[in-house]
């Protein structure tokens, strides 16, 4: 609104243009404001998402001497039934739900004790959200020490000799625990924000009813948190399924593929083994999985609310 | 005035940014340079041992030293994510002219067209220094059914066993030379011999199964591959099964692997075999660089040739050095790589990353011949080099990290048996490859 406010009276016009005139006068306006912020995001963003649909339903290869045609949807029918995929597929949701479902359960548990009244309740804060602060890549080099068979911190708590990120059953449950870990602050700092907005009234109502903390809890806390909860899971749900930088580092999909996540998959397809048609068709199905649990669950999530 | 100023100055913004995703395509452009400007090559090497990289480094400076109009930029890359790399900077059109590798990763990359092929340019002296077998682990069909030839072949590894000497001797058993090596029924005889109380005779490091065992398979004439009217199909037959069954006898029947080095890396193990927790590490010939580095104080080791089933033969790949299809200047970065794999550069380059120069000149000197460090076993292994027959199997990459990688781990793991494998690598692996020959 700057720009209208600095710029000169015009000359009035006739009484009867004024109102259309001004109309799409403010429209091309706000275009003009709008397309320094728009230009990147069609090119960098927009762009490049309509190519890798597009790329989906081609035969592209990364490869020099092919030509590229148009399949229709015979990577999609290849998709379907490749095991592979419907192994990564199963390995990405086991993932994405217990990192998420644990996420939530203990950065709730965090929260709540961040809220008491602690002593150095302000310190405690800040450690928790320390983990955020680190990239991915660096949090994946620091845990696979923590993992290291001979020289690392748990075998050598533990007094055990296991190659945890190697080992066929253990690497899975190992890296989601390093995804629990990761995503708890700020899991944490929403559910905290959402404790501090509950009305103190409200326990002091049912305070005088004679309610005691469990009762508190269930019946004022959660109740109250709900919006938060249901946005924060959600966001976490789709951040973790898209998860690649840990796990690359981590395991890179390995001990035989027990951690190849999706995107893990996607990215092999196409930078290992060059298929870029079917790894883009890859990535786009995951975007319409992930869209669709997604929208079931805040469907049903809204509904209830009504 | 304003309203068409600013529109002005938005369509200025729109037409930059436009420019910017659009002016990447031709980059490079510019590298040909105008008259009287030194052409540029980029070299991507993949040395990481120091005295590798020291070797590498110096012998680029002497390069552009001797060369004002040629001057040559050290990449530093890395083994880990090359291909990945090397994929994308070949879409984007920024590879660098001369890029190391290794030579299981050039059939595909020659295929798809993304290599120079070299046969018609190479110079008679860097030609005849270097023997056909070695020639062969480099020539690769075009993707068009041409053969050519996609890099020039370096370094070679060899299997080799890293014995603790001490350990060795105690066992009382006979000590191989190259003439006249251990077979596998003497090596796992040696090992049972050797394995006492908790102290094992050998060790397994199979994290990344597939090479080393697909190298070793051929001591029984274990191809894993075979094509028929151009087909290529996995095969897994009695031979390709000897090395395999083997290997999980000493862990599993003979009790005489130590089965905590099963998961690890081929130098995890190596503070365990310093502490005498098992006897012998076999292993690439590189490691040696490791032990004679690591090895505390006082402590005693030795370099036992290849072992022997109906032949010593090994499937070998060698390092290579190429350039890329889209190279400004091919004829300059071909006349870099045959300085830098002359013969005394390649003695050097062996030296530093503990390997076998393909170079029979270099071979020959005296720093590869010598007892220390277990050199000569080292140099007498090249010998028994053969070409691997994966390295012309397209989809090998695929085959290799999908199904053989998880399968032979499960077969070590004692999680399958050895039929279970077999067919998992026939069928699995089939179904891969048929992707590939479409």
């Amino acid at each position: 609104m700057t720009a209208t406010a600095t710029r000169p009276a015009p000359p009035t016009p006739p009484a009867r243009h004024a109102r259309r005139r001004r109309f799409s006068r403010q429209t091309r306006e706000m275009w003009v404001l709008m397309l320094p912020a728009l230009v990147p995001v069609l090119l960098f963003s927009v762009g490049p998402l309509l190519y890798g649909i597009a790329l989906a339903f081609t035969d592209a290869r990364n490869t020099r001497n092919h030509e590229t045609s148009f399949v229709g949807l015979d990577n999609l029918g290849e998709l379907l039934t490749a095991e592979d995929f419907w192994s990564s597929f199963r390995i990405g949701m086991i993932w994405a739900v217990s990192v998420t479902g644990l996420q939530f359960l203990a950065a709730l548990g965090l929260a709540l004790l961040l809220n008491q009244d602690l002593r150095f309740r302000g310190v405690a804060r800040v450690l928790a959200v320390v983990p955020w602060a680190m990239p991915p890549v660096v949090i994946g080099l620091m845990w696979k020490l923590v993992y290291h068979p001979d020289a690392g911190i748990l075998n050598s708590l533990l007094g055990t000799h296991i190659n945890w990120l190697a080992d066929f059953s253990l690497a899975l449950p190992a890296i989601i625990v390093v995804g629990v870990w990761t995503g708890m602050p700020q899991t944490t700092v929403v559910l905290l924000a959402g404790l501090q907005n509950v009305p103190r009234e409200l326990y002091e109502a049912v305070e005088v009813d004679g309610a005691g903390r469990w009762r508190k809890f269930w019946n004022i806390t959660l109740p109250q948190l709900k919006p938060v909860i249901v946005a924060i899971t959600s966001l976490d749900f789709v951040w973790n399924i898209n998860q690649f930088g840990l796990v690359y580092v981590l395991t890179q999909g390995g001990p035989g593929g027990q951690t190849r996540l999706p995107m893990l998959f996607a990215y092999e397809e196409a930078f290992r083994y060059r298929f870029a048609g079917y790894a883009s068709m890859l990535g786009l199905a995951m975007a319409v999985v992930v869209l669709a649990a997604l929208g079931l669950y805040l469907w049903r999530q809204m509904r209830e609310a009504k | 005035m304003r309203m068409k100023s600013a529109l002005a100055a938005a369509a200025i913004v729109a037409l930059a940014a436009g420019c910017g995703s659009g002016g990447g395509g031709d980059k490079g452009g510019s590298a040909a340079g105008k008259p009287g400007e030194p052409v540029k090559l980029n070299f991507l090497s993949l040395a990481w041992q120091k005295e590798s990289v020291a070797a590498n480094k110096q012998i680029v400076d002497e390069w552009n030293k001797a060369n004002p109009t040629i001057q040559v930029t050290y990449v530093q890359g890395s083994w880990d994510n090359v291909n990945d790399q090397l994929v994308t900077q070949f879409a984007g059109g920024t590879a660098p002219d001369v890029i190391h590798n290794d030579s299981p990763a050039l059939s595909g990359f020659a295929s798809d067209g993304y290599l120079l092929d070299l046969s018609d340019k190479l110079p008679a002296e860097l030609k005849s220094d270097i023997p056909q077998k070695s020639w062969d682990t480099v020539t690769f069909d075009d993707g068009k059914g041409k053969q050519g030839v996609y890099g020039v072949p370096f370094l070679q590894e060899s299997q080799v066993i890293i014995a603790n000497k001490k350990l060795l001797d105690a066992a009382g058993v006979r000590i191989p030379t190259p003439d006249n090596p251990w077979t596998w029924d003497e090596f796992s005889e040696a090992a049972k011999k050797m394995t006492k109380g908790d102290k094992f005779g050998v060790a397994w490091p199979m994290k990344s199964p597939v090479n080393k065992t697909l190298n070793l398979a051929l001591n029984f004439g274990g191809t894993f591959f075979q094509t028929v009217d151009g087909k290529t199909t996995v095969k897994v037959g009695p031979e390709e099964k000897q090395v395999l069954q083997r290997i999980h006898d000493q862990l599993y029947k003979d009790q005489s692997a130590d089965p905590a080095a099963l998961g690890q890396g081929t130098a995890d193990p190596l503070p365990a075999f310093f502490n005498g927790k098992f006897a012998m590490l076999p292993a690439g010939v590189y490691l040696r660089q490791q032990v004679a580095e690591q090895a505390p104080k006082g402590f005693e080791w030795v370099t036992l040739p290849p072992l022997k089933g109906t032949t010593s033969d090994q499937g070998a790949v060698s390092q290579t050095l190429s350039v890329a299809q889209d190279s400004k200047h091919p004829d300059e970065a071909l006349k870099f790589i045959s300085y830098f794999l002359n013969p005394t550069n390649q003695a050097k380059l062996a030296k530093g990353d503990w390997l076998l120069p393909t170079s029979v000149k270099a071979a020959s000197d005296p720093s590869m011949t010598t007892k220390e460090n277990g050199w000569d076993v080292a140099t007498a292994s090249a010998k028994n080099l053969v070409v691997a027959p994966f390295l012309k199997v397209n989809g090998f990459d695929e085959w290799k990290s999908k199904v053989a990688t998880p399968a032979l781990q499960e077969y070590f793991a004692n999680k399958i048996s050895i039929d279970d494998v077999a067919k998992k690598l026939v069928d699995d692996g089939n179904k891969v490859l048929e992707r590939y020959q479409r």
